[in-house]
């Protein structure tokens, strides 16, 4: 955890602001990657952030943390659709292999059942 | 004399009680109806003619405006309005409201994991795929050999077994809404299968059944519900093929089990997940790998079928019944009956692509 004798975290940094030992960015914003914080800030605000971490469990606040980061340049690279454009895109890849599973497998229904009347009058014929 | 005065005054009296009753009825319909917006209602101030959230925010659905509150802030929200045309600015608050609703119902991952847990299942159902066809290979390959079949066919349901469901629950996953409420029941003692996004599933609990259910209550919504746009845009792919390479590639991601459908055990269900080392970390290269092959074949369809959807989205986006519909649904969406809404709702919601999602007000 940083504070104010080592190198503040990316997020004190940014906001130019001493970095204490219980900085809550701290964990989760190292210095190296100056441009994570600065997109969420961009797009979250460092108190939405700060409210959002401080509402989940301590264990869950690094992925929170990449969630958001995951969002904000997402809404940066698309101001208008954000990542709300991959999900569509993966719902309708999702209903096209559901469609083509759905008639793979009347396919092979059809495979099975003539099978099934095949070997039955095999076998009634060989019983008789 | 003094009882004329008294009965002036009294008469009086009763004119002011009317009066002040009657300014604050006017009030009171001034700030329901035309009046204030959803946000300038939550910041307690006046709403002006040219309030820039207003067409967004109905005052009839504060909840919109305080998901979109709390993620991002009024700031923010009118920084990404100023920067678009005023054809774009309808599409990006309705991807910032579904935005905040998803980041509301799934604080930890928000948007992310809706990602994951669709490109999962699209692993999922490749999979299943490539196992159909192969089989169906063999039918046609050998349409004479009755014995060989009946064997094949046999370990064609044990493989789909193996997969993740037995038929019914494949019909299940087909008939039921395809929207971000999708369920599959992986039964997580298949330690043969493993997966490319995925460490070995591992067995967890045995008294516990994991269930991959991302049920929104976007799937108790009703049928004219939010949906969300088909986007096709280049960043959406891009931003599938950057999936998890975002920071560094250590965007280990759990996927929200949950046991009863909803999310109101998420935190739990995730937890208890990693205490039973039934953890599955997605591997973002093969993401990618995957993405990249799917994203040539989707943009062919893709072309032809998103002006069609966009407007249709857009039609639904006007229709306001549908929030004042959906209220009920969204009320009851705490309790565990999202799965029997989701059946619920036909095969209108296959074509509108899926993201339905009740917008409705807590109050």
């Amino acid at each position: 955890m940083s504070n104010y004798t080592n190198s503040p975290c990316a997020a004190c940094k940014f906001l130019r602001r001493k970095c204490t030992s219980d900085c809550v960015f701290a964990p989760y914003f190292p210095p190296e990657e100056p441009t994570k914080f600065a997109n969420v800030h961009r797009i979250f605000g460092a108190s939405n952030v700060s409210k959002i971490l401080h509402e989940v469990a301590p264990h869950q606040r690094e992925d929170a943390v990449n969630s958001l980061a995951y969002e904000a340049e997402a809404r940066l690279n698309d101001p208008v659709y954000g990542c709300v454009g991959a999900i569509s895109v993966l719902q309708r890849q999702v209903l096209r292999l559901q469609r083509e599973l759905e008639e793979t497998n009347a396919d092979l229904m059809r495979y099975a059942s003539c099978l099934g009347s095949e070997t039955t009058s095999a076998y009634g014929g060989r019983r008789g | 004399m003094s009882n004329t005065k008294n009965i002036h005054k009294g008469l009086l009296e009763r004119f002011l009680d009317l009066l002040l009753i009657a300014l604050i009825i006017f009030m009171t319909l001034k700030g329901g109806t035309s009046g204030a917006c959803a946000a300038c209602k939550y910041q307690r101030r006046r709403c002006a003619a040219d309030c820039p959230l207003a067409p967004y925010f109905p005052a009839e659905q504060p909840k919109l405006f305080q998901n979109v509150h709390r993620l991002f802030g009024v700031r923010s929200i009118v920084k990404i309005l100023e920067k678009l045309d005023e054809t774009q600015k309808p599409e990006a608050m309705k991807s910032i409201i579904f935005q905040s609703y998803v980041r509301d119902r799934s604080p930890v991952y928000g948007c992310l994991g809706v990602t994951q847990q669709l490109q999962y299942m699209i692993w999922l159902a490749e999979e299943e795929l490539k196992a159909v066809n192969s089989q169906l290979q063999l039918y046609r390959s050998q349409p004479q050999n009755g014995q060989n079949q009946n064997q094949n066919h046999n370990n064609h349901n044990q493989m789909i077994h193996e997969l993740g469901g037995d038929n019914k629950q494949q019909e299940d996953v087909t008939s039921q809404q395809l929207d971000l409420g999708m369920g599959l029941n992986v039964h997580n003692n298949q330690s043969n299968v493993v997966t490319p996004f995925f460490s070995p599933l591992l067995p967890v609990s045995e008294t516990q059944q994991p269930q991959m259910s991302y049920t929104y209550s976007c799937s108790e919504v009703n049928n004219n519900g939010y949906s969300p746009p088909a986007y096709n845009t280049d960043s959406g792919k891009e931003i599938l093929t950057n999936n998890n390479n975002v920071w560094g590639g250590q965007n280990r991601f759990l996927y929200n089990v949950n046991n009863g459908g909803g999310f109101s055990n998420q935190n739990e269900s995730c937890h208890e997940m990693k205490s039973n080392n039934g953890v599955m970390a997605i591997q973002s290269q093969l993401v990618n790998l995957q993405m990249a092959s799917n994203h040539q074949q989707v943009e062919e369809d893709e072309d032809a079928h998103e002006y069609d959807e966009i407007h249709q989205f857009l039609e639904i986006i006007d229709d306001r019944q549908s929030f004042a519909d959906s209220k009920e649904a969204y009320a009851s969406s705490s309790g565990g009956s999202l799965k029997e809404q989701i059946d619920e709702i036909g095969e209108n919601e296959l074509r509108s692509a899926a993201t339905c999602f009740s917008l409705t007000s807590m109050n």
